[in-house]
């Protein structure tokens, strides 16, 4: 080998180097916020807007599971400002002091939440506010309105053997072991017959074509014809919909299960009322109006969630009172319950191949 | 006699044609969704350079690649350089604990690079090195060194020990020896070696996810994360324009460094 | 081989030394610690109380369906470094001895360039060229007079022709290299002396490339026994492995000393297949 062209290929990677180091100057006024990768935060025009209003830049670092979340706030304190976390890892999150207090004098939308949303004892425990109630939405079923006909009303559409290998799900041990609990009738927070569950779930693997994880899988697989009808959630579907596929979100007479997502400032957080300037924009009719035209679950801001035009599903779906009536909220769950679900759900998987 | 080896090897190139159509089957699949319009892939082709347009404007992968880029070459550097010196030492020399030394270099490549990734996440945490490119570059080389130590020592053990003491016979030292006979020699398995570390270090993503910081990351960490919501053909874009750049690379190297032996 | 030189063992440290204290900085410290976590109940940053203990090597053996996946993933990590080595080595066979000249090197290089493509994206189109109504189901639609409806996404072939395809550039590139060194004239003396061209390939062309072949074998079977991406992606149903199950132990739920010791049982598996397969390694050298 020619000692030349040694010499002139480590010269360009020092050069490389260098100009990549320049290249990493960090931002001057900036917040940074940890959420999943396209859940509104991180719209552009939206973060135009917040530059726009209080000079802050916006950087977001994404994660994929909320295991994710709670190891990137465990391993990086004082790294975010502002961390989205569902009202059932809260309680968990405060428990570690990963998250601290919110201080919600200066969020003047603060007032405008649903109070039932606001004062939940899983975002706010003993009155503090450990969360700032920001979008709820439901878990179920939704359907390929051109190939599933009629229009079911039971979740035990998904075990009907006409739709045998025609069914997505998705892997993650909890949620399938609480559609499973809506399919027998239980309570999702506090199954009581896990038997009943496993023997539901052991039924429901032949009629299981593919695992979706992602907004995105679901879209492509349902697209591709890979299958008929899926667990969604309820904001997700809707901007599938808005995309041009024709998907139906369906809460049949079993019910849905509801969960509710929430703003926190973790612990070492650098800008503490950039953050809370942040997180009231978020819950600002301004911000969610124009967000819910893309497809976006529920704002529990009742304001905003007012302004929406009748044909968002938000308003008419999850706004009906009936259909609340029937859906169980989540609660935060054991790690030692989770374990095991996540035990009995691989052993599942692994013996229905 | 001569027309069998003549159909043989005939035989054989159409095999070798296949396969390598086989290994591009993806990669032309991948550059033909970059001009479908299709967020969904779906057939029949819808021909666009839209996702080309909004990719120039995409900051967050573009920046993604030059970081990815620059890191590669780093590890490439570094690896190369401390797997080939192992690997020769391990050929030349009989030492106490050599065995262990080798077995040693199998837990980065058996164990998930997911544990790997995390164990790294905490000690670097712990020893106050944190996240970022100096800790990307730290993991990105620990990965790629197996790789080099044991593509270079595949190459060495074609070589001729009698060489290299001919060469000391003669009066060569140690560094004379290398730089003259032995290295030349296997030049062609550390260039291989280098091609590992860097398609290791550039397509590394369980690491990397773990060591990037946010705002400062590589390619495939973006990659991941938009497939997770709203994987746009763009990821295909920046795909194809790489193995375009990497293809126009490995042409020009091909021209201009032998290292296909003399033949 | 033997020591030579002066102060062979000062040369071998210096020559050593640096990438094993990198090893060690970046590898073998962080993993000890995650072997320190498996024989624990719960990781010491948290506010759980934790202790020692052998419950998670335990829960290994008392659930009976870890040991059916990581069974599963060895054969798979078996079938797809055979296919790879049955496929791969004629490849790397002829381009090493058929062609020759500047061809040569350009197919070399074109062999190995898809390494460089990102494996998420080519994963994707995998399942772009795999599935129903894709690519190949397409294709055969249009050149077929009759309807055919071919979708293999979501099963076994499926990861089988993902990680093949992902891995067959390792045994090619390193089977190539030995291949390449072959004297040919070591070949011509033997036929010239009339053997065979079987007898070629079996008594000097196999035993002389056998490092290379090994070699890339060892690069393929190690990764692929613990890969979950490409068995999640496109095994769908048929996508659950033991790598995929330790994944979820970082990422569905927070049990990384069950993780940890999963992967540590992985290891060891590995290792004794390795160690058991030494002898045919040793005749190698």
């Amino acid at each position: 080998m020619k000692i030349n062209n040694w010499k002139m290929a480590v010269s360009a990677v020092v050069v490389a180097t260098l100009l990549g180091l320049g290249a990493m100057a960090a931002g001057a006024a900036e917040i940074r916020v940890l959420n999943w990768k396209g859940y509104g935060t991180d719209d552009d025009w939206a973060v135009a807007a917040f530059k726009k209003k209080t000079g802050y830049t916006v950087v977001h670092d994404y994660f994929n599971s909320e295991q994710e979340m709670l190891t990137k706030l465990r391993t990086n304190p004082g790294a975010y400002d502002v961390v989205l976390i569902n009202s059932s890892f809260t309680a968990k999150a405060k428990d570690e002091g990963l998250i601290s207090r919110i201080d919600t004098s200066e969020i003047t939308n603060f007032a405008d939440l649903a109070p039932n949303m606001a004062a939940s004892p899983d975002l706010a425990p003993g009155g503090a506010v450990y969360g700032v109630a920001w979008t709820w939405g439901l878990t179920s079923f939704a359907i390929n309105t051109r190939k599933v006909k009629p229009v079911p009303n039971s979740i035990q559409v998904l075990w009907d053997k006409k739709y045998k290998g025609r069914i997505g799900w998705r892997d993650d041990a909890v949620e399938a072991m609480q559609l499973a609990a809506l399919a027998t009738g239980q309570n999702i927070n506090d199954i009581k017959d896990l038997d009943a569950v496993k023997a539901k779930l052991e039924a429901l693997m032949p009629q299981i074509k593919t695992y979706w994880s992602s907004e995105n899988d679901w879209n492509q697989f349902f697209a591709a014809g890979d299958f008929v009808m899926a667990p969604y959630w309820s904001g997700s579907a809707a901007r599938s919909a808005a995309k041009g596929l024709p998907v139906k979100f369906i809460v049949p007479k079993e019910g849905a299960i509801g969960w509710l997502d929430g703003l926190s400032i973790p612990t070492g957080a650098k800008n503490r009322a950039a953050a809370r300037a942040f997180i009231n924009y978020m819950i600002d009719p301004e911000f969610y109006v124009r967000w819910a035209a893309e497809g976006a679950p529920a704002s529990a801001n009742a304001k905003a969630a007012a302004a929406l035009p009748e044909s968002n599903i938000n308003r008419n779906t999850l706004g009906d009172p009936a259909v609340i009536a029937r859906v169980q909220f989540m609660r935060p769950i054991p790690d030692q319950r989770r374990k095991q679900y996540l035990e009995i759900w691989q052993e599942l998987k692994t013996n229905a191949q | 006699m001569m027309n069998m080896n003549r159909l043989l090897s005939n035989v054989g190139r159409v095999y070798l044609g296949i396969i390598i159509v086989f290994l591009y089957v993806p990669i032309f699949v991948m550059a033909l969704m970059s001009f479908n319009a299709s967020e969904f892939y779906q057939l029949p082709m819808d021909y666009t350079t839209i996702w080309y347009r909004k990719l120039w404007n995409n900051s967050e992968i573009l920046d993604a690649a030059w970081n990815s880029l620059w890191i590669a070459c780093v590890t490439t550097v570094i690896a190369t350089v401390l797997g080939t010196a192992a690997a020769i030492a391990f050929f030349r020399y009989e030492f106490r604990g050599k065995a262990i030394l080798q077995a040693l270099l199998f837990p980065p490549i058996a164990i998930p690079w997911l544990i790997t990734g995390t164990a790294m996440l905490i000690f670097f945490f712990s020893i106050g090195l944190g996240r970022g490119s100096k800790a990307v570059i730290l993991g990105h080389v620990a990965l790629a060194l197996p790789y080099v130590i044991v593509v270079v020592t595949a190459r060495l053990r074609t070589f001729d020990p009698q060489l290299e003491e001919a060469a000391r016979s003669l009066g060569a030292n140690g560094w004379a020896v290398t730089r003259f006979v032995t290295l030349p020699w296997i030049a062609s398995g550390v260039i291989a070696g280098a091609l590992f570390a860097f398609a290791v270090s550039f397509d590394q993503f369980v690491v990397s996810y773990f060591l990037t910081q946010p705002g400062d990351s590589t390619l495939p960490v973006v990659i991941y994360s938009a497939i997770r919501k709203g994987f746009t053909p763009e990821i295909n874009a920046v795909s194809t324009l790489i193995i375009a750049l990497s293809m126009t690379v490995m042409l020009l190297a091909a021209r201009y460094a032998k290292f296909g032996g003399e033949r | 081989m033997v020591a030579r030189g002066g102060g062979p063992a000062t040369s071998a440290a210096v020559l050593v030394t640096p990438a094993y204290i990198w090893l060690t900085a970046a590898v073998f410290l962080p993993l000890s610690m995650m072997l320190f976590f498996s024989f624990l109940s719960d990781v010491p940053f948290t506010d759980h109380a934790w202790r020692a203990t052998l419950e998670n090597y335990g829960e290994f053996f008392q659930k009976p369906f870890y040991a059916t996946l990581l069974w599963r993933s060895l054969k798979l990590g078996a079938t797809v470094t055979g296919l790879c080595i049955l496929i791969g080595f004629p490849c790397a066979f002829v381009l090493a001895k058929t062609i020759r000249g500047r061809w040569r090197e350009a197919l070399f290089l074109l062999v190995i360039l898809p390494f460089w493509s990102n494996s998420l994206v080519r994963i994707f189109s995998w399942a772009i060229v795999l599935r129903g109504n894709g690519v190949i189901d397409a294709t055969l639609n249009a050149i077929l007079p009759f309807d055919v409806s071919v979708n293999l996404m979501f099963t076994y072939s499926a990861v089988i022709i993902g990680l093949v395809h992902s891995y067959l550039p390792y045994v090619i590139l390193t089977s190539y290299l030995a291949l390449q060194a072959i004297d040919d004239d070591l070949i011509d003396a033997a036929r010239s002396l009339g053997a065979s061209r079987r007898t070629i390939l079996w008594r000097i062309i196999l035993p002389l490339s056998l490092p290379g072949l090994l070699a890339g074998a060892v690069l393929i079977f190690v990764p692929v026994v613990g890969s979950f991406m490409e068995p999640r992606i496109l095994g769908g149903r048929a996508g659950t492995f033991f790598g995929t199950v330790i994944e979820d132990q970082f990422v569905a739920v927070f049990n990384w000393p069950l993780g940890a010791a999963l992967s540590f049982i992985l290891l060891a598996v590995v290792l004794l297949i390795l160690a058991a397969s030494s002898p045919v390694l040793k005749r190698a050298q």
